[in-house]
Formats: structure tokens, C-alpha cells, sequence
């Protein structure tokens, strides 16, 4: 019991604290998880802008580089004379400055004049001109932007550039299915400018950088944007140039460690992206790995969405941001159960101590030691039950030392009737023979006609002081022979009213009148009816010798509880008179044999003890209550259910 | 009439032969169960008186023993000393009634009277003794 209170204790604190660290953590885990998250899409989003500018940068890089050279010197002349190779010379040289990876000149009728390609120029085929110059000639004006290039084209300008264009799509999870196998288109960035005289073109001068798989500007966002956060190996921050949803420029690598060119966009980006034209921040699913990422889409020099630029952040990171987090929560959970056992303990240690030192008490008191140890007193609802057990123990004791004393007494009542019993037997036997002798001459003497009055006076005074002898024997007798009860089931109120009925001449020579106040519903009793009228004549006898100038007796019954009993229930008999009463210091002696106050002759002082004996036989009890000069009443207390024992060992 | 009277002590006996001889019936006396059965063998009577309590064999065992050989002759028993149970085993084993000592003589005479009335009553019917 005390260790079961104890981990009841202890398992409701680790209850309390697993309940509340578990929300705690779900709930911290849940929202830091999420402010993280959108902090971190909120920083991609940016990314992106970056991204976006260091693109539009390039493309303004290459415009620069194209509308210097045709500022140069003697660029126009040479443009107007179409000198060929003075052309080449220029443009190469501003292509190795720009990293541009073709560039080339048009005349204003739309005719290659040169390119800086590997491919030379031959005169045999016409040479296709690049559209972007074509268009800036249609303009007219500077067009500058992206542009998707044929193979045919891209071969044209350089077979080197045709063959870089060429990627293998690559199979990729949650792609959108496509049929074809290979891309051998191009996407660049590029410009064409214009070279003006009074109002009229004199040519096109065209330039622009092949993005697929190129490392420039994804590489230059990496660097710049995320400057070379490093996770596990891994830059934290990825770029990619998507040629349509296919990865032409990339630094995300495959798990194998390769930049993942010819993989492929997911299914739901593209159509967000590539579709709609929306740009896209969430986390998603990159190549292998999910990252935080924020793609936006490119549209070419026509306005048509062609592309897409990505950057992504490893949600890795993030995640492990969230694992630390969680774990110092796991902790402090854990530390807070630690803490609740501990002190789970050490409170029911404090709290059972004192009842586990009841419970012994209480033990000690069950085996018989009255006053067991119960330790220093406590001030809470503990100290109230310590004090009720103290007060309980009290009581226990004083009910013992009533009950130890009324069973000395009894035995001690018993022991003196056995004796007085004996003693009674044997004087009986002697005197009664005697004094049938004596009885018997003294009445035959008193027949006799000759015997003077004088003789007859003193004959008639031997035969009553035989008949006084006799009738003290025969109470003596009375009372020492503790026959068996005769019991029948009796209805009290009546046998009470034979009694009265036998009595009441009596009374009336004495100017007394009895009253009887029956109480209803009374149960009923097995009684010796004999042996219990015999108690009733005699208490209204008593009362009788009690009133000498007439007065009153009062009989009622009623249902009670035993005073001493533990509340048994029974029937109560009181027989109450106006008379002399009873002095305090003759209380204690009225049930004693031969306690009489009456004149010798007339009182035996064996009725009460008699009496006693009758109703104790009877599982009863007598009271007395009385006040001198005004009355006495003698309370007869009856069980209703036979008491067990008692009667059999004191009878016969 | 005659009554056999049996008690150890002679001051019953004589008590009981003084009252009976005023009322005109003959009295046998014996001092002990033995003897009582002696003076049965040899005698008839009409009555036994006898007391419960005496040395060696007391009254209930002649009562016993009278039963068995005379059973119709009516028994009184008395007593100076007596519990409700002595009675009812007296009365049990086959005696007309009990008395308690002392008596008063009218008491004796009207006891002794009853049960003899009562006996004729009862012999009559049966078949008449000599
Ligand atoms: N109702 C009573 N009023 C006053 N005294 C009483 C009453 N009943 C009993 N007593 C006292 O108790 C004594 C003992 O009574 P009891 O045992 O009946 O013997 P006895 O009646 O022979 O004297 C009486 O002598 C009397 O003094
Ligand atoms: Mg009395």
C-alpha cells in the first residue's frame, strides 16, 4: 500500500511532465520547424532576386562588350568597306574579353560578313545568319536577352557550340514524361546591335554566351549568393538555368557527385513554373535531396517562357537545425521526468511516512499494545488523523479498562452467589429438618384445648419466628438455586399486566395506585415467565415498602438500545415510585445478598440480588435511579434476540 | 392407612408419625432406603413417603427400586434442599408429588389426603388390590 501510493505519486508527476514536454515538443518542434522554414523561404525567395540580377547582369555584359566595339575606331569604316578579316580580328578580340562563346557581323542586307567560329567562312554555300541578327535588323534597334538556338544554327556558329548544346535527358523521379531522348538545341544569352550612320544600318554586330553546361553564372550565385556554405560536403546553396525543364546549367550534383545536367524539373514545378508562369517557393524535391527552393521563369527575347532559374537551399540543414532543437527539448523533458520522479519520491516519502507510522500504530493496536509509537506529530490533514487516532486509542483503552472492570465485577458477583450458594445448600439441609421437627410440635402443642393462654401466646410466638426461620431459608435458597430458564416467547405488556392485576389489592391497602404506560410495537420475548414475574412482584413490593403514606407507581416499557452493549436492541421495563428513595452510599449495596434496610422480620435482602441474577440470566440489565425523599426507578433492560452463553454456565 | 415414612433423621420421622397418628393413620418408620425395602417385603402400604437426601442410598434410589417391584404404590417425596430439577426428575421417575421441608402438618395431611384420593380414583377403575 505504501509503495503503490508512492509510484502513483511518481507515475502521475511523470504523467504531468511526459504530457507537457510531449506537446511541448510537438508544438515547439512544430512552430520553430515552421519559422525556420518560411525564414529560410523568405531568404530563397531573395536568393532568387540575386540570381535574377547576376542573369540580367550577364546579358547587359554582353550588350556592353558588343556596343563598345561598335563605338571603336574605324569599326564603321571597316563595316562600310566590309572588310571581313579586320572585322574577325575586332570581334574575336572582344569575345575573348566578354567570354562570349560566338559572335559575329551582318551586313544591312542581311549577310554574314563574319563570325569568330571555328567555322570559316566559305564562299561556296551561302552562310545561315544568326535570327538574333535578323531581328535586330527588322527592329530595328539593340535586342538583347535569351535566346534558344537550333543545332543548325549553333553548329553554323561553331560546331563546338553544337556539340556543348547536346544533352542526354536524363531519367528523373517526378518528372513530366517527354518523348524525346536528347535536346540539341541551345539556349543563350546574347545581343545584337545595330550600327547606325545618319539614320541608315550599316550592319549588325551579334555576340552572346551558350548556357548549357556552362558553370558561369550558376557557379557566380553559389559563390556570391550563398558564399560557399558548406553542409556535409555539400554547398548548402545550389543555381540552375533550366532549358525549358531540362538542366542545362546546374551545380546540384547527382549522388554520384556529377553536376545533374539532363535531369529534369518535377512535374508540379514545371507546370507552376513553365505554365503558368509563376514563380515557385517551397520546399521541394531536387534531383535527390529535398531543398528550400524558389524557381521563376525565363522568357527569351519573343516573350516566350523557354526557361527557368532556380536557386534551393538543402532542407538538410534546416532539418538539423530542427533535430538540434528537438533534442535540447527531448532533454529538458527528460531532465523535467527526472525531476518528477525524484520529487515524486521524496513527497510521498514525506507524505507516507507518517501514515506508513499509523499503519504499524494501527497494527501494534490490532495485536494488543495500546500505545504504539506514532511518531512527531504533523501539521497538515495527516496531523488530523494522527490526532483522531491518539483520540481513538484513548477511548479503545478506557473501553477496555470499563470492560476489564465490569468482568472482574461480574466474575466477582458470580464467584460470591456460587459460594453464597454452597453455603445456602448445606445450612438449608441442616435447618430444614430441624425445624420441620419444630414446626410440626409447636402446631400439634397449639391444638391442644388444655394448655393455659398464656402457653398458647408463647406456642404462637415459636411458631411464627419458625415460620420467619423458614421463609429466610427458603429465600436463601431462592436465591442460591440458579435454575435453568424456562423460555417461551412472551408479550411483555402482558405479563406486566398480570403482575398488576396481582398486586393491585395490595396496593390499594396501601392507598397506592399503579399505573401502566405500555409502549406499542413492542417485540417479542423468550422470557422464564415465572422467574421474571417473580422480579416484577418483587421490585412493586419494594416500592410498596417504600411509600408509607400512599403515592404512586408507574410501570412503562419501551424500545431501547443497550447503554453497554454496542447499541443491542431490546426492550426496557421501568418500574418507578413516589416513595422514600435511595440513600448514595446504600446505591452500590442494594443488590447484594441479605442488603436489606427493613425491620428484621419483614425483609429478607435476597429480592434485588435474586432479581439481578434472574434478568442477568436473561442477558439483561438492572439500573437504579433514585433521589432520597422523592422516588426511585428500577430500569429492567431486556435483549430481544436470546443472548448466547451467559445463562447456560451460571444455570443449574 | 399406612404410610412408610423413610428419612434419616429421626426428628422428621417423629414429626411425620405425630401428625399422622392425630389424623388417625398408621406410620412405619424406617431410617434408610435398605431398610424401607425390608419393611416392604414384609408389609403393605398405601403411601411411601420419602426423603430425597440421605447417606449412602438416597431417596431416588429407592424410588427406583420400589417402582420396579411395586409399581402402584404412590410415592411422595420431600426435601429440605431442592432445585426445580430435583422436582421434575422426582416427578419423571414416577412420584404423585413433592414437598418441601419444613411443612406445616395441614399442609402434610392435605398433600397425603390428595394423592390418596386421587389413587382410588385411578385404583377403582383397575383391577382392586387386596
Ligand atoms: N423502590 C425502593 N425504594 C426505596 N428503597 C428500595 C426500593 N427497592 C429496594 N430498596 C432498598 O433495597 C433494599 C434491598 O431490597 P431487596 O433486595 O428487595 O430486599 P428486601 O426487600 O427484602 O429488603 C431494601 O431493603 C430497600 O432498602
Ligand atoms: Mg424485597
Amino acid at each position: 500500500m505504501f509503495y503503490s501510493t508512492r509510484s502513483k505519486l511518481i507515475a502521475s508527476f511523470l504523467g504531468v511532465s511526459l504530457l507537457v514536454g510531449g506537446v511541448s515538443l510537438f508544438i515547439g518542434g512544430q512552430l520553430l520547424y515552421k519559422a525556420v522554414l518560411s525564414e529560410a523561404t523568405n531568404r530563397v525567395r531573395l536568393d532568387l532576386n540575386a540570381a535574377s540580377e547576376i542573369y540580367q547582369n550577364r546579358i547587359e555584359n554582353v550588350k556592353t562588350a558588343l556596343s563598345i566595339t561598335t563605338l571603336g575606331l574605324g569599326f564603321r569604316s571597316k563595316l562600310k568597306r566590309q572588310d571581313s578579316q579586320e572585322l574577325f580580328n575586332r570581334i574575336r578580340r572582344v569575345a575573348l574579353h566578354a567570354n562570349l562563346d560566338f559572335a559575329g557581323v551582318t551586313t544591312s542586307d542581311d549577310k554574314l560578313l563574319c563570325r569568330i567560329g571555328a567555322n570559316p567562312l566559305s564562299h561556296d554555300a551561302p552562310q545561315p545568319v544568326n535570327p538574333l541578327a535578323s531581328l535586330a535588323l527588322e527592329g530595328p534597334g539593340i535586342v538583347a536577352g535569351t535566346m534558344i538556338l537550333s543545332t543548325e544554327m549553333l553548329a553554323a556558329e561553331d560546331p563546338e557550340l553544337a556539340y556543348r548544346a547536346r544533352i542526354r535527358l536524363l531519367a528523373t523521379p517526378r518528372a513530366a514524361p517527354r518523348a524525346e531522348k536528347m535536346e540539341t538545341s541551345g539556349m543563350a544569352l546574347c545581343a545584337a546591335i545595330p550600327v547606325l550612320e545618319e539614320g541608315k544600318i550599316l550592319g549588325i554586330i551579334y555576340g552572346g554566351v551558350l548556357l548549357n553546361r556552362s558553370k558561369d553564372i550558376v557557379d557566380t550565385v553559389r559563390d556570391t549568393v550563398f558564399q560557399q556554405e558548406i553542409y556535409k560536403g555539400h554547398s548548402i546553396g545550389t543555381a540552375t538555368i533550366f532549358q525549358n525543364d531540362l538542366r542545362i546549367s546546374t551545380n546540384v550534383l547527382t549522388p554520384d557527385g556529377k553536376r545533374a545536367i539532363g535531369t529534369r524539373v518535377s512535374k508540379e514545378v514545371k507546370e507552376r513554373v513553365l505554365d503558368k508562369g509563376e514563380r515557385w517557393t517551397d520546399r521541394a524535391f531536387v534531383v535527390s535531396d529535398w531543398y528550400i527552393t524558389a524557381y521563376e521563369p525565363i522568357e527569351d527575347i519573343f516573350g516566350e517562357r523557354v526557361g527557368m532559374l532556380y536557386v534551393g537551399v538543402l532542407e538538410a540543414t534546416y532539418a538539423d537545425m530542427r533535430r538540434k532543437a528537438l533534442t535540447i527539448l527531448v532533454l529538458i523533458t527528460l531532465a523535467g521526468m527526472a525531476l518528477a520522479i525524484g520529487l515524486g519520491y521524496v513527497l510521498a516519502h514525506k507524505i507516507m511516512s507518517p501514515v506508513h507510522r499509523l499503519i504499524r500504530a494501527s497494527q501494534q493496536v490490532s495485536e494488543g499494545n495500546l500505545s504504539p509509537e506514532i511518531g512527531p506529530q504533523s501539521k497538515d490533514e495527516i496531523g488530523v488523523l494522527q490526532n483522531t487516532f491518539k483520540d481513538m486509542l484513548v477511548s479503545l483503552e478506557e473501553r477496555d479498562r470499563h470492560r476489564r472492570a465490569e468482568a472482574e465485577n461480574r466474575l466477582l458477583q458470580s464467584e460470591k452467589q456460587a459460594s453464597i450458594g454452597r453455603l445456602a445448600a448445606g445450612v438449608a439441609h441442616e435447618i430444614n429438618n430441624p425445624l420441620t421437627g419444630v414446626l410440626t410440635f409447636t402446631r400439634i402443642l397449639l391444638r391442644s384445648k388444655d394448655i393455659g393462654d398464656k402457653n398458647l401466646s408463647h406456642l404462637q410466638k415459636i411458631a411464627e419466628s419458625t415460620v420467619r426461620v423458614k421463609n429466610i431459608v427458603k429465600g436463601l435458597l431462592d436465591f442460591s438455586r440458579q435454575t435453568d430458564l424456562d423460555r417461551e416467547p412472551t408479550e411483555i405488556n402482558r405479563l406486566i399486566r398480570a403482575v398488576i392485576s396481582a398486586m393491585e389489592n395490595q396496593a390499594l391497602i396501601k392507598g397506592v395506585s399503579i399505573q401502566f404506560n405500555s409502549g406499542e410495537d413492542l417485540p417479542m420475548l423468550t422470557l422464564d415467565r415465572n422467574q421474571l414475574q417473580s422480579v416484577l412482584v418483587n421490585l412493586i413490593i419494594n416500592a410498596l415498602d417504600a411509600m408509607e403514606h400512599g403515592g404512586n407507581i408507574m410501570i412503562s416499557t419501551g424500545i431501547s438500545l443497550s447503554a453497554s452493549d454496542t447499541g443491542k436492541k431490546g426492550v426496557e421495563i421501568a418500574v418507578t415510585d413516589t416513595g422514600c428513595g435511595i440513600s448514595p452510599e446504600d446505591l452500590d449495596k442494594l443488590f447484594e445478598p441479605f442488603f436489606t434496610t427493613k425491620e428484621v422480620g419483614k425483609g429478607t435482602g435476597l429480592g434485588l440480588a435474586v432479581s439481578y441474577g434472574i434478568v442477568q440470566r436473561h442477558g439483561g440489565t438492572v439500573r437504579v435511579q433514585s433521589e432520597v425523599g422523592r422516588g426511585s426507578t428500577f430500569t429492567i433492560w431486556l435483549p430481544v434476540e436470546e443472548q448466547s452463553g451467559k445463562d447456560e454456565d451460571i444455570g443449574s | 392407612m399406612r404410610i412408610l415414612v423413610v428419612d434419616d433423621e429421626d426428628i422428621v420421622l417423629e414429626s411425620c408419625q405425630a401428625v399422622f397418628e392425630l389424623e388417625g393413620f398408621e406410620a412405619l418408620l424406617v431410617p434408610s432406603a435398605d431398610k424401607a425395602l425390608g419393611a416392604m417385603k414384609n408389609n403393605d402400604f398405601d403411601l411411601l413417603l420419602i426423603d430425597v437426601k440421605m447417606p449412602k442410598k438416597d431417596g431416588m434410589y429407592l424410588m427406583r427400586k420400589i417402582k420396579e417391584q411395586w409399581p402402584d404404590i404412590p410415592i411422595i417425596v420431600m426435601s429440605g434442599y431442592y432445585t426445580t430439577e430435583t422436582i421434575q426428575e422426582a416427578i419423571r421417575m414416577g412420584a404423585a408429588t413433592f414437598i418441601a421441608k419444613p411443612f406445616e402438618p395441614d399442609e402434610l395431611i392435605k398433600i397425603v389426603r390428595q394423592v390418596i384420593e386421587k389413587e382410588e380414583r385411578h385404583g377403582k377403575k383397575e383391577s382392586p388390590r387386596n
